[in-house]
């Protein structure tokens, strides 16, 4: 109590306040900024041996096709996740039906499975000979078509929740009033809620993106037992097999592919921004037959079955899959050394979540109140970095950051800590300064016209009311850590996460016990997130 | 378009919203719907214009029954009570927007637009966006959009709210005007009394869901069917009493409390009957004989002053008295008379007055 106090009085001093922020700026730019493209610096120092790979085509065409797969794979995922993504977000949130909650529940359950586990349970279902066989054709799928098939599944969630993020915003009134007006429902969605979605249509592109091309451990999982590793490359895998190989030229390699990665990828951010930004939908013309055509009868019940079943079969089914293996019997399980992967995987969820939150929040609250000052834009965006970035390189950017600061070699689960703050960061800043943006600020300033302080403001009158977002955003951050494999292993190879340790047991071809330790796994993190939910809703009742 | 409901219930899970309301409105028919927040006024007009299917019961237009048709084959105009002015489109494109989804040419657009905008003079505006404009201005602009649709059906809903007096005064004559020249039948929910009484040709009175009377502004003011219709329009001293007797002329005779006698308006009821007498300030005078009272307050009214006073029967009475006049001090002993034939006698409520007059 008595160091609330004492942060309370210090709060009321500008000095103090601003000390604080510009530390908080810094740790941001130093712990978090400057490691994750810290290997572009490198790609300029060690020019001799990335120039000596731009010189071998095999090289440089194995990184071409590696970086083309993922490129590609992320842009078809995306946009099959927007087309099938608005009808879903639709569904979530202006239907009301039994069993909605579940709905809800269930559409998260991808994020909460390793992703190691996920790639295993995809091509068990998909995969012919064992799984599913493309009925008639006797056609086996192929490793891109898996892959896309894959990174829908992760990526699916989030899309429908930034788009339905944005459409709770969207007032439902103004589909009615365009319909008293005479537009079918078809017509106001098109013209009106549709061109009011790009906010959400941004965040969502870019998660999708960021994701697929950070995606390593699911596609490692699934081209390893699609036998298909070592040929078929996406950026992440390549980084990991170039790590694992002996060969002297890797290096200049993975810096060759990690800036390429890192480059097009803040590219990209930039165009799909613009893009969607500049882009208008045309509201001109209309059709008022086809529309009234559209909204009414077989149409919309058909698209909403369309969407409840592609959900089911291309997300639900997949991702369940891996528990047919409780029908068998129970693989021999090394309980010891599971256990201690949860551990510390929890160990590095737990520290890098903290991290975000105290660091995140003056950082959240900076853009959201002054995002038109020069440095709120810049926070703005550059907060986006690491988000964008693909983990893998940006592990290993990490990575060859620190080793170049401390040779040591002995603090190496300290980096894994690092590169998960780093890219969870992002995650817990965008979550509660978009709260934060909807939250009046005359609230705040009634509260210290009554003279209240400054901290006490904030924790007394903003904290309750953002305290769901930064819930929110703090489970968000926590299970991408606990999924993540790419950043890991590009850190540490023998770092001891459960996604490592499930994709060693993959490796050595021990398929049964790494999907029972994926079970256990997926039921810690399912009790884990129902007991957070109830503490999180009982604490809310109380405020 | 000629209006009638038939039995018409609203329900959300086991609440009625508005329950059992029949209802006739004559073609180009100027009605407007009073009553406290939450009594389903909204619900009424969301109902008739096809916004929400009634649980119960049937729509008619042009005695067609409309309940299944869906709202945007409706052709119903609705200003919403929070405006909801499409926010990425410009005022005119909002105002042209009707149009445009009927698929009209684009100058026809143009030219809709452009009368409905100067119709509210809001035409020096067109290239804005909403968000730009104050909240007076957005329902102006709301407004238009609902006209230029060329539905002979308006639905208002509390369009006035975020109005300033002076432009709420000339606008609602304006409207009125208008929708009278075009011929279109309106329901307009309002808080506001005085707009109320001075634009409709006949008012509704809803209270808890249902529709407490329904009448023309004066006949409503003058001769209040119920106890909560003389208290919800217009202001009015309310006191309970005994029937005495009749007088020749048919005035009822009564004893209020504490044991004075006052003649009212005719009634039905018989010595013995209690009941509640309502007369309005403006229908108390001050004489030199009548009910004992004691100036507790005096309120300067804008153009008249409001006296109110703590009569010998423990009810306080207020009356007006003009601008020029020489007011009472706090304190003073004065004698209240009331007009007779402006006394309005009601059944003594079972559940109590206060109940009676309960907003819920
Ligand atoms: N969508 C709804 N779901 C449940 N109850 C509603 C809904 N809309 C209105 N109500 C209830 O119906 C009653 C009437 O509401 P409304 O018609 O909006 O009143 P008002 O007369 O203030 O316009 C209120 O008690 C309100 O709580
Ligand atoms: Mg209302």
């Amino acid at each position: 109590m008595s160091l609330f106090k004492w942060i309370n009085n210090v709060s009321n001093n500008e000095r103090p306040r601003k000390a604080w922020f510009s530390f908080v700026c810094l740790i941001f730019i130093v712990l978090i900024i400057i490691p994750s493209i810290f290997v572009v610096l490198k790609m300029f120092t060690e020019w001799d041996i990335v120039s000596g790979v731009l010189g071998d085509p095999e090289k440089t065409s194995l990184i071409w096709g590696a970086l083309w797969n993922s490129f590609s794979i992320a842009a078809i995922v995306t946009v099959v996740d927007i087309v099938i993504g608005i009808p879903m977000a639709w569904i979530l949130v202006r239907k009301q039906f039994r069993g909605k909650k579940y709905l809800d529940t269930l559409m998260d359950m991808p994020l909460v499975f390793p992703t190691g586990a996920l790639g295993f349970s995809v091509v068990l279902f998909w995969g012919a000979p064992n799984g599913i066989d493309i009925p008639g054709l006797g056609m086996v799928l192929s490793p891109y078509i898996m892959l896309i098939l894959l990174h829908i599944i992760f990526t699916y969630p989030y899309m429908v929740r930034s788009l339905s993020a944005i459409l709770e915003q969207i007032e439902p009134n103004y589909e009615t009033a365009a319909m008293t007006l005479s537009a079918s429902r078809f017509t106001a969605v098109r013209t009106i809620t549709l061109p009011l979605f790009r906010a959400g249509l941004v965040t969502g592109t870019i998660l999708c993106f960021a994701r697929s091309l950070s995606e390593t451990g699911g596609t490692y999982a699934a081209l390893l037992l699609m036998n298909a590793n070592g040929i078929f490359f996406t950026g992440p895998t390549f980084i990991k097999h170039m790590k694992e190989i002996q060969d002297p030229t890797a290096m200049g390699s993975m810096i060759l592919i990690s800036v390429l990665m890192i480059v097009f990828a803040l590219i990209l951010l930039v165009v799909v921004k613009l893009l969607i930004m500049r882009f208008k939908i045309p509201i001109k013309k209309v059709w008022p037959h086809l529309g009234r055509k559209l909204s009414r009868g077989a149409v919309p019940k058909l698209k909403d079955a369309f969407s409840i079943a592609f959900l089911a079969i291309i997300v639900l089914l997949p991702t369940f899959y891996i528990f047919t293996y409780l029908t068998q019997p129970m693989a021999d399980i090394d309980f010891v050394a599971l256990m201690s992967a949860i551990g510390t995987s929890f160990a590095v969820a737990g520290v890098a979540v903290v991290f975000g939150i105290v660091f995140g929040i003056p950082i959240a609250l900076y853009i959201a109140r002054k995002r038109d000052t020069k440095l709120g834009k810049i926070l703005d965006n550059l907060v986006n970095v690491p988000l964008i970035i693909p983990t893998t390189a940006l592990g290993f950017s990490l990575g060859l950051f620190w080793s170049t600061i401390y040779a040591g070699g002995s603090l190496n689960l300290l980096m894994v800590v690092l590169g998960h703050m780093a890219f969870t960061f992002p995650l817990v800043v965008r979550n509660i300064s978009g709260a934060v943006e909807e939250v009046d600020q005359s609230y705040e300033e009634v509260a210290m016209t009554l003279g209240a302080k400054p901290f006490q403001t904030f924790t007394k009158v903003l904290m309750p009311i953002i305290q769901s977002s930064v819930i929110a955003g703090a489970i968000l951050a926590f299970t991408r850590s606990l999924g993540e494999t790419g950043a890991t292993l590009a850190i540490d190879r023998s770092a001891n996460t459960v996604p490592v340790y499930i994709i060693n047991l993959l490796d050595a071809g021990k398929h049964s016990e790494a999907a029972f330790c994926s079970i256990i796994l997926i039921a810690i993190c399912f009790v884990f997130m129902l007991v957070l939910r109830l503490v999180v809703s009982r604490g809310g009742r109380h405020t | 378009m000629k209006i009638r409901l038939d039995n018409i219930s609203m329900r959300f899970g086991d609440f009625y919203a508005i329950k059992n309301i029949s209802l006739s409105i004559a073609r180009g028919e100027y009605l407007t719907i009073l009553g406290p927040s939450g009594c389903g006024k909204t619900t009424l007009i969301k109902v008739i214009s096809g916004i929400w299917q009634p649980t119960e019961g049937k729509v008619f237009v042009d005695e067609r029954d409309v309940t299944d048709v869906p709202i945007e084959d409706r052709d119903t105009g609705y200003v919403f009570q929070n405006i909801a002015l499409f926010p990425n489109m410009t005022i005119k494109e909002n105002v042209g927007y009707s149009p445009r989804v009927r698929n009209m040419p684009e100058e026809e657009i143009d030219q809709i637009a452009k009368d409905h905008l100067e119709l509210v003079k809001m035409f020096d505006r067109a290239g804005m966006l909403p968000s730009e404009l104050s909240g007076g201005e957005q329902q102006k602009v709301a407004i238009a959009r609902a006209l230029a649709s060329g539905s002979k059906m308006l639905m208002l809903d509390e369009p006035f709210s975020a109005l300033d007096a002076r432009v709420r005064v000339e606008l609602r004559y304006e409207i009125r005007r208008l929708v009278k020249k075009l011929g279109i039948t309106v329901l307009h929910v309002t808080h506001d009394q005085e707009e109320a009484m001075s634009v409709s040709d006949r008012i509704i009175l809803m209270r808890a869901g249902g529709i407490q009377e329904i009448g023309t502004p004066l006949d409503m003011y003058r001769n209040p069917k119920s106890i909560f219709a003389a208290y919800f329009i217009g202001e009015t001293n309310l006191m309970e009493c005994t029937v005495l007797d009749k007088t020749k002329a048919g005035r009822t005779v009564l004893r209020l409390r504490g044991g004075r006698t006052v003649r009212a308006s005719k009634s039905s009821f018989y010595s013995g009957d209690p009941v509640v007498i309502s007369v309005r300030p403006e229908n108390v005078y001050t004489a030199n004989d009548g009910l004992e009272a004691k100036v507790i307050g005096i309120v300067f009214m804008g153009t008249y002053w409001r006296i109110r006073t703590l009569a010998e029967t423990s009810d306080y009475i207020d009356y007006n008295i003009s601008a020029n006049d020489e007011v009472p001090q706090i304190g003073d002993e004065v004698r209240l008379v009331f007009n007779k034939k402006a006394t309005k006698v009601f059944e003594r409520p079972e559940e109590g007055l206060e109940e009676a007059i309960k907003l819920e």
